[in-house]
């Protein structure tokens, strides 16, 4: 008996060994990742739930006045986006919004944005569900290397909402960038990027000579186990002399006298300091653009192993012009009509290759619907961009809708918008085909 | 050595040997103590300040010169309990600031910097040094746990703002940007994007501490101060607890897997 649980002790101790050896391998591991700097490349822009990337902001009718800029120079990034008339619950509304971008760190530097015009310096409100804005982006190459660039609408209490990106290389040298700013009282500051930093180090180290000698004066004598005993005899006036007891004082009036007159002289230094901005912009209301025509979503399927959603709907013309369908978008993910030139013709040579669907959209009944028509149609967007995008995971999702734009095209070849949302329903096909052919004993 | 650490050698009862093996033993667990209290010093400066101290434009009149303070003076309290009551040792605050202002750096350098691209002028940490080492010299000369929180506690939560300042001062003159009057440290923020980190995100210069004239920061300042009085008092008591030295009795089975004989072990009990 005693042998046996000495083995099962010695088993279990082994097994505590091969444990910590493994998590002290781990820790190794992470630490090595941790000293070495990785620069990150990634960031994040698939990671949002498809019911909000598909319901609350669309972007569209981006651009990208370049894919290849050198350090200092620019890129502008603009467009327009729709805020989704069939915002999720879930979700916060568009009340308190920050207009940002989606890139790797600050490889990039932020020159100027605008939301419909508008210096977007600090957060906006005032915008409201179902308007089009304007915005855009200005930014200045940095770092060399060729990063992803996405306009982002970080929305208070939904998160960041991402919109297309496209890669911009950014070549030259980052010892060459700057930053350069004049002050309002006349103060040039050649590069806000390490302007301060001198001053702020040298004050650190000079407060850290300060700390290192209040310690070194403590550390040089016997320390922890003498310490410790005499302590335990109650002699702490061997422990405390007389002459710590100056050099505490003498200490502390200097750090008094230190902080007392370089604040005094901070403030003689820098006569006219600001607090920070907490304020933010308004945003006018835009005016009302009426929606192209109506569509009644009577059933929306994803066909999760054909990767395709399939929606029956009935379009109604609300406009003087027959129109066709050109155009279905979700997520930035673009579905062209590829038999509608217009609709072609519409892509912009600087969108991302990535988010146009390779097959694009399939229309039923593809003839022009006449003005103050009803018609009904399927539209078919098929691609393996819905995976690839991270765009399906309807079933983890607390709200089982999808939603879009849909962009027609009169006789004209003018554009017209309108909003498309329904309840989705996934499809797993084979799984349906299996257990029917079961029923049925085929 | 000096007369009196000869003393205290000497009313250790420690041989010369016993001595020497003692000082060895120092070096080893200073370098193993640093560690430890750089680290819980700065985790919980991450978890409890956070963004307050990672960025130039979060560290306004009101919550930074409030929540710094107060939130490192929990393990400047901790450690000062801790080395004081086992070793009288007064150095706990100052070790915990220094070691974390070291630390800060050098993530500022590695992470921020290395890894993000972030400017070291957007990063610029905040630091507590010269009240913890107020805060110790005041351990010294009161000697008492109840007089250092009071009047230490006080002067820890009114130093950090001034001396902050002759180091961050000059990014705070105005510019003008995008036809807006804003600060260089707002600059910085809004030219070095952070994707994660909206500018509404900001808590800063919300609330009413402001109602003193227009001297917001001294209002923060003695506010902070008061609050490090409590904060002292509960994290000094969390430290002494931390002197007490607990253990569970094992049993003779236990005992005899690391290879004690415990029939012997009974027989001396």
């Amino acid at each position: 008996m005693k042998r046996m649980v000495n083995r099962w002790l010695v088993c279990l101790l082994t097994a505590s060994g091969l444990f910590t050896a493994s998590t002290s391998l781990f820790t190794a591991s992470g630490l090595f990742f941790a000293l070495a700097p990785l620069p990150a490349a990634a960031h994040g822009e698939r990671a949002t739930e498809p019911y909000i990337r598909t319901r609350t902001v669309h972007w569209y009718d981006v651009t990208w006045t370049s894919d290849a800029i050198g350090v200092n120079d620019t890129v502008t990034v603009e467009g327009k986006f729709r805020l989704f008339s069939d915002w999720p619950d879930a979700a916060s509304r568009p009340e308190l919004v920050f207009l940002s971008n989606g890139s790797p760190g600050a490889v990039m530097t932020r020159v100027e944005s605008y939301i419909s015009d508008i210096p977007a310096q600090q957060s906006a409100k005032g915008l409201k569900i179902g308007k089009d804005y304007s915005f855009k982006l200005i930014m200045k190459g940095r770092v060399p290397g060729k990063w992803h660039l996405h306009p982002v609408l970080n929305v208070h209490g939904a998160g960041a909402i991402v919109g297309p990106g496209a890669w911009i290389e950014v070549t030259g040298n980052q010892s060459d960038f700057t930053q350069p700013v004049t002050t309002m009282t006349g103060v040039k500051i050649d590069d806000i990027q390490t302007y301060g930093v001198a001053r702020a180090q040298m004050w650190h180290f000079g407060y850290f000579l300060l700390g290192l000698f209040w310690l070194l004066w403590w550390l040089r004598r016997p320390l922890i186990i003498p310490r410790w005993l005499v302590t335990l005899k109650g002699r702490e006036d061997l422990l405390i002399t007389k002459a710590d007891d100056k050099m505490a004082a003498a200490v502390l009036v200097t750090v008094l006298l230190v902080v007392i007159i370089g604040y005094k002289q901070t403030v003689k230094e820098f006569p006219y300091v600001v607090p920070l901005q907490a304020g933010f912009v308004k945003i006018p209301e835009p005016p009302s653009v009426p929606e192209a025509a109506t569509i009644d979503v009577k059933s929306a399927v994803y066909d999760v192993p054909g990767r395709s959603l399939r929606m029956d709907v009935v379009i109604t013309n609300t406009t003087d012009r027959p129109l066709r369908v050109g155009e279905f978008m979700t997520a930035q993910l673009r579905f062209i009509n590829k038999d509608l030139k217009a609709a072609v013709d519409s892509i912009d040579p600087s969108f991302p290759k990535d988010l146009l669907a390779g097959a694009g959209l399939k229309v039923s009944s593809d003839s022009p619907i006449a003005p103050g028509e009803s018609r009904s149609m399927s539209l078919d967007a098929t691609d393996a961009a819905w995976e690839v995008e991270r765009l399906v995971s309807f079933l983890s999702n607390v709200d089982s809708r999808v939603g879009g734009l849909v962009f027609f095209y009169d006789d004209q070849g003018k554009r017209h918008m309108s909003e498309i949302a329904g309840a989705v329903l996934p499809v797993f096909t084979q799984i349906q085909k299996a257990a029917s052919q079961q029923a049925t004993g085929t | 050595m000096n007369k009196n650490d000869a003393l205290i050698l000497q009313s250790a009862e420690l041989s010369p040997q016993a001595a020497q093996w003692s000082r060895t033993f120092d070096y080893l667990i200073i370098v193993v103590g640093a560690f430890l209290v750089w680290s819980v010093t700065y985790i919980s400066q991450l978890l409890l300040a956070g963004d307050w101290d990672f960025f130039i434009d979060w560290k306004d009149r009101q919550y930074w010169v409030l929540i710094t303070p107060t939130v490192t003076m929990m393990m400047a309290a901790g450690f000062q309990a801790i080395f004081w009551k086992l070793f009288r040792l007064p150095i706990g605050a100052t070790a915990s600031l220094l070691l974390f202002l070291v630390g800060v750096w050098i993530v500022r350098y590695h992470s921020w910097y290395g890894m993000a691209y972030f400017p070291l002028s957007l990063v610029i940490p905040g630091t507590c040094l010269m009240s913890a080492i107020a805060l110790d010299a005041i351990l010294v000369l009161s000697r008492s746990w109840l007089i250092t929180g009071m009047m230490g506690g006080v002067l820890y939560g009114l130093l950090f703002y001034p001396s902050n300042w002759v180091a961050i001062a000059g990014y705070f003159q105005p510019v003008e940007y995008m036809g807006t009057m804003t600060s260089v440290a707002d600059l910085i923020g809004y030219v070095f994007p952070r994707s994660g980190t909206p500018e509404y995100i900001r808590i800063i210069e919300r609330g009413t501490l402001r109602t003193f004239a227009d001297h917001a920061i001294w209002v923060s300042a003695f506010f902070s101060g008061f609050l490090c009085v409590f904060s002292y008092y509960i994290f000094w008591f969390i430290g002494s607890f931390a002197c007490n030295p607990k253990f569970f009795a094992v049993g003779s089975r236990f005992k005899s897997a690391y290879g004690s004989k415990p029939a012997t072990a009974g027989e001396v009990a």
